[in-house]
């Protein structure tokens, strides 16, 4: 009896959320502070964002501190997140991004730094959810088709706090080496996406 | 001659991936939000660094870690952001506005700069300069990495024209005396590492009073 009554719930599933159900997570915390939202999004994103800072090099307690902060900052601007600008992992990953410049610098005034804003106005386009979905499976595609050492370099580019210096020191490349490498993956990865825009017009 | 000059790749990905030095990335912010194909492109970035995140292999927190960010989340409201107030010159792109602005310094014949108060990396700070009709700097290399942008006015150099918007990456090995071709001043956004040294005799001349 009690089993037929719980399939009638909405059932949390121990299954992995894909993309969008990340998505309805963050609006879930946004529109009613839902914590059972925000605990599934803080198991994801939480390690995950340990992990990042300490690819960095930090310590794994300023990580853990790192993850701790970004998560909150998820908690409190959940009401800024919107779908059809950016995804969830896209909309994390600036958050980390922006605390990021923050948590390394090495002026000790609090002067403000730039930061990557994902929902400052653009011209307002009708079908913009389905844009934002189709640039993430276009964009999903054009990093498949990179290769195993564009997407090494672009990693270590993204995560590494001295990247040039320390890629070079990784893959015993030289300096100019890896800059024509970051360069050579940049430009494959706007010619996939332009080229997938091209296919589907 | 012509040509739109944008950052090289390298720094795009460096200023979307966070690891730009705080200097660097004003005056990249400063180029972004003057040519938004860039900034929107940025944005891409965002979405492959989100992906890259999403791969990463997890590492395990504190068992109370969750129950202290709810915590937190329930006693204190939120950080209470100081809206800077924006500083005197409407004209400068908006990441340049939240920055208070240090007097005008003289430098030369219709040189002048002034400092701008964002975040310096050691000896790499921002300043503003502005450089009259017709005029060129002394001839000069740098002693670190020079990044500037074009705000108003435009200048030429050995090789190209620089006009608003543009985004030039100059380091120690480029010799160049810019010479500003437009009818007006030329004023740039520079991020600037180490003193410029001036070339020639009369740049040795002038450099114990030129502080940039």
């Amino acid at each position: 009896m009690h089993e037929q009554i719980s399939i009638l719930r909405p059932i949390r599933t121990p299954v992995i959320p894909a993309g969008d159900d990340f998505d309805r997570l963050i609006e879930a915390v946004a529109m009613r502070r839902d914590r059972d939202a925000f605990a599934r999004l803080f198991d994801h994103f939480a390690p995950r964002l340990k992990a990042y800072l300490m690819k960095a090099g930090a310590t794994a307690g300023a990580a853990e501190d790192f993850a701790q902060d970004a998560m909150l900052t998820v908690w409190r601007k959940a009401e800024l997140f919107d779908r059809t600008k950016a995804h969830a992992a896209t909309w994390i990953f600036t958050i980390a991004r922006n605390r990021r410049l923050d948590v390394l610098r090495q002026d000790a005034r609090r002067l403000p730094l730039p930061e990557i804003d994902l929902v400052q106005d653009e011209p307002e386009q009708p079908d913009t959810v389905v844009l934002a979905a189709e640039n993430a499976a276009r964009l999903k595609a054009a990093m498949a088709r990179l290769s195993p050492d564009q997407i090494e370099v672009l990693r270590l580019a993204f995560f590494q706090d001295n990247p040039h210096s320390e890629i070079a020191r990784r893959l015993e490349l030289p300096l100019g080496t890896v800059k024509s490498r970051i360069r050579k993956a940049m430009i494959k990865l706007r010619t996939l996406l332009d080229d997938e825009q091209g296919g589907a017009a | 001659m012509t040509g739109v000059h944008n950052p090289s790749e390298e720094r795009l990905l460096a200023y979307a991936a966070g690891t730009l030095s705080p200097p660097e990335a004003v005056v990249v912010a400063a180029h972004l939000a003057m040519r938004p194909q860039n900034e929107a492109w940025v944005r891409t970035l965002q979405a492959v660094g989100g992906r890259l995140l999403d791969e990463l292999e997890p590492q395990a927190l504190a068992e109370d870690a969750l129950a202290r960010v709810m915590a937190r989340a329930e006693t204190d409201a939120g950080e209470v952001l100081a809206s800077t107030p924006l500083n005197d010159m409407a004209g400068l792109p908006e990441p340049l506005r939240r920055y208070a602005l240090g007097p005008w310094r003289w430098l030369g014949p219709g040189m002048r700069a002034r400092d701008v108060h964002a975040p310096r990396d050691g000896d790499c700070r921002v300043i503003l300069l502005e450089i009259g009709p017709g005029r060129e700097t002394p001839k000069h290399t740098h002693g670190g990495i020079e990044l500037t942008c074009v705000i108003h006015g435009a200048y030429a150099t050995e090789t190209a024209l620089f006009e608003p918007g543009d985004f030039e990456e100059a380091d120690g090995e480029v010799l160049h005396q810019p010479r500003v071709v437009s009818p007006d001043p030329c004023l740039c956004v520079v991020a600037l590492d180490g003193q410029i040294q001036l070339d020639g005799w009369l740049g040795k001349l002038m450099q114990p009073f030129i502080k940039l």
